[in-house]
């Protein structure tokens, strides 16, 4: 073969990157004009149903509504102001968009293909872009932590107020919730043995049991991490339009805030991905799919549809927690994440790594059975008590009224004393 | 320089380099002239400095494969020039940047050399952590512009220097001590060794050693085998800082406190 003419392997990467990012791009579009349509039939009305094909009157459900979307707040004008710093107010969604792009490099989008002799394929191919990183889960954690960098520059480059403080303020949300998101997964590695996605869910297939049934506690404090981390509401903070005058994108428009608000909604996307990938079983249901390798087409395109579907699944849940939900204050936000989740996060590592330790023992001394019930029992324990603790010691956190260290007339005093 | 850049030996093409990469990086320094002149030199040092990349690429070895070695040098090319922006830069916040810049073109190189877990934990260590810290303080701290300590570099000269020689000492040594195998197929081979599971030399095992399965199992039986006493004693000193900070902050806190409690009473 030619040297310059890329080899196969290339040529398999690339169309998987070409339907990733495709999919991905479509994906987030129709989504959020199912998010539009979630809103809508919480609140009782109608929603986006009028917007159909181009020039005729055929309507279609309002399908053609994310493409008048796009192509409405692309051509809007794309406004610099000249008090910005031009090349990082440029750079900052820029980098955030391709953060969360490069993300999906390590997440499978199913379980793998049987192989194709017509193409070349003599292996079962499986469906991940970079199937021999065997680092999978640090590389998903390293590119969501890049995402920081383009809120924090968004914000700082629009030299503006209410633009740096709202970039803070959300580059401090995302810095505090990494943790809790780090000990939920390194409660799933260490259950798992791998930092491979693919065998994380290989690994919840073989056992039949998922990681949301046998750590409990480690699956809510992900679950309310991956929500923080994609700033989705209640902790919406890094783009609150109503009080907080929006926050690190309030000077941004047409094109870049369009990439501000792609990457943020693929941010909910690979939330999901990594709930359903790591917490409820991947591509597995039992009974349908079954376990191990992919010998046929119909195999394949079940586990693919079951992996997708659970994601549509989850997605919709984080639509709907946001109109039932209301809005965490910055305070209320922090000590969530730092008195409650670390600690809960941590309680979880431990119980897991106690389970793992025990296991070989346990069945050697009682037998498989009751070291699995035992194994799933613990964690139940540890989870019923763990929020009955996070519930009756934090009850500050909840309270709604605000914090007055002094009281209104304290004030003549202190100018008194000084 | 083009007949020094062309130079016989390989010895003359990395020393024209190093002159090349320390009159440039002199160059490039602020040195806080401002107007034409500073235009003028940021240019020439610009040039220089394209020349000793040049030069330094020219002395290093062929790595294998095209698609490999074309990574290789893209990923290389933005962890130097970022590196040499982080130091040249003015505005703190652009150095910050280009710093991120050159730990991800690292964390580039070690991807492709095999080392997997130390590249992916170099962005998250460093790009995700350390950095952002930085970034924070910087952004907080000179909210209304430079200082003009800031603005111009101490020592312009010897600083450049010190980095050429450097620069062109590790070139050397690392070129000596990779005479057999190209670097990419060394490393991984070194580390089966350490780790004593198969102290094989012929590269072609050792490249397939770098892509095996077990990457990260093998690193922590490792790190917690052979290092448990190190990995201990860094973990214990991670939580001394911690407690440290902590017991600084919240006593900063009471002074606060008290303070407020004598306002009141």
């Amino acid at each position: 073969m030619n040297a310059l003419l890329p080899s196969l392997p290339t040529i398999v990467a690339l169309v998987k990157i070409g339907l990733l990012v495709g999919g991905l791009m479509t994906a987030a579009a129709y989504l959020v004009l199912v998010e539009r349509w979630m809103a809508a039939w919480v609140q009782d009305r109608k929603g986006p149903n009028r917007v159909g094909v181009p020039l005729t009157k055929i309507r279609l459900f309002g399908l053609g509504q994310p493409l008048a979307d796009g192509l409405k707040i692309i051509l809007k004008e794309d406004f610099t102001p000249r008090h910005v710093d031009k090349v990082l107010y440029t750079a900052a969604p820029l980098v955030i968009l391709a953060a969360s792009l490069a993300i999906f490099a390590a997440i499978p989008f199913g379980s793998a293909l049987p192989p194709i002799p017509a193409l070349g394929l003599t292996g079962e191919e499986p469906l991940l872009v970079a199937p021999g990183l065997d680092v999978g889960v640090l590389w998903v954690f390293a590119l969501s932590s890049i995402a920081v960098y383009g809120v924090l520059l968004g914000g700082w480059a629009s030299n503006n107020k209410y633009g740096f403080l709202g970039g803070l303020r959300s580059s401090a949300q995302l810095v505090a919730y990494e943790i809790p998101l780090g000990l939920g997964l390194l409660g799933v590695v260490l259950a798992a043995g791998s930092l491979k996605l693919d065998a994380i869910m290989g690994a919840q297939a073989d056992s039949g049991v998922w990681y949301a049934f046998a750590q409990p506690l480690g699956f809510v404090v992900f679950l309310v991490a991956s929500f923080a981390e994609a700033a989705r509401l209640p902790f919406d903070l890094p783009e609150a339009e109503q009080e907080l005058v929006g926050g690190y994108h309030t000077e941004y428009s047409g094109i870049k805030l369009l990439l501000f608000l792609v990457a943020e909604f693929l941010h909910m996307v690979t939330a999901a991905f990594l709930i359903v990938i790591m917490f409820l079983g991947g591509w597995h249901l039992w009974g349908v799919t079954g376990s191990g390798a992919v010998e046929t087409w119909t195999v394949a395109l079940l586990r693919f549809g079951v992996l997708s579907a659970k994601i549509f699944a989850v997605i919709l849940f984080f639509m709907l927690v946001r109109w039932s939900w209301p809005r965490f204050r910055f305070d209320q936000l922090m000590n969530l994440a730092w008195k409650v989740m670390l600690p809960l996060g941590l309680v979880n590592l431990v119980t897991v790594a106690a389970v793992e330790e025990f296991r070989p023992q346990v069945t050697a001394a009682l037998g498989a059975g009751w070291a699995r019930a035992l194994a799933l029992a613990l964690p139940w324990g540890v989870f019923v008590l763990g929020w009955l603790a996070a519930g009756l010691l934090t009850p500050s956190g909840t309270d709604n009224t605000p914090i007055r260290t002094h009281g209104p007339l304290d004030v003549e005093h202190e100018l008194v004393e000084v | 320089m083009t007949e020094l850049l062309a130079g016989r030996t390989p010895g003359m093409t990395l020393f024209a380099a190093v002159v090349c990469a320390a009159a440039s990086l002199w160059l490039l320094l602020p040195r806080g002239q401002g107007g034409r002149t500073e235009r003028v030199s940021r240019w020439l040092g610009g040039l220089l400095g394209v020349a000793a990349l040049v030069g330094l690429a020219s002395t290093g070895r062929r790595l294998g494969g095209l698609g490999e070695e074309s990574v290789f040098l893209v990923v290389s090319i933005v962890a130097v020039v970022s590196g040499a922006a982080t130091v040249v830069c003015r505005s703190p916040v652009y150095a910050a940047i280009w710093f991120a810049l050159a730990l991800a073109g690292v964390a580039g190189v070690l991807l492709v050399l095999g080392a997997q877990f130390l590249g992916v934990a170099t962005i998250v260590v460093y790009a995700g952590a350390i950095l952002v810290m930085f970034l924070f303080v910087l952004m907080l701290a000179q909210p209304a512009g430079l200082a003009p300590y800031d603005r111009v570099s101490n020592e312009p000269l010897l600083s450049a220097v010190t980095g050429a020689v450097l620069l062109g000492l590790l070139t050397l040594a690392i070129g000596r001590m990779s005479a057999g195998p190209p670097i990419c197929c060394r490393m991984p081979s070194k580390a089966a060794a350490l780790a004593g599971t198969e102290p094989t030399t012929s590269p072609a095992s050792a490249a397939s050693d770098a892509l095996a399965a077990d990457h990260v199992a093998r690193l922590g039986a490792e790190l917690f085998g052979r290092h448990l006493l190190a990995v201990e004693a860094a973990g214990l000193l991670l939580l001394v800082a911690l407690v440290g900070s902590i017991a600084i902050v919240s006593r900063g806190a009471a002074d606060a406190g008290t303070a407020g409690g004598r306002a009141a009473t």
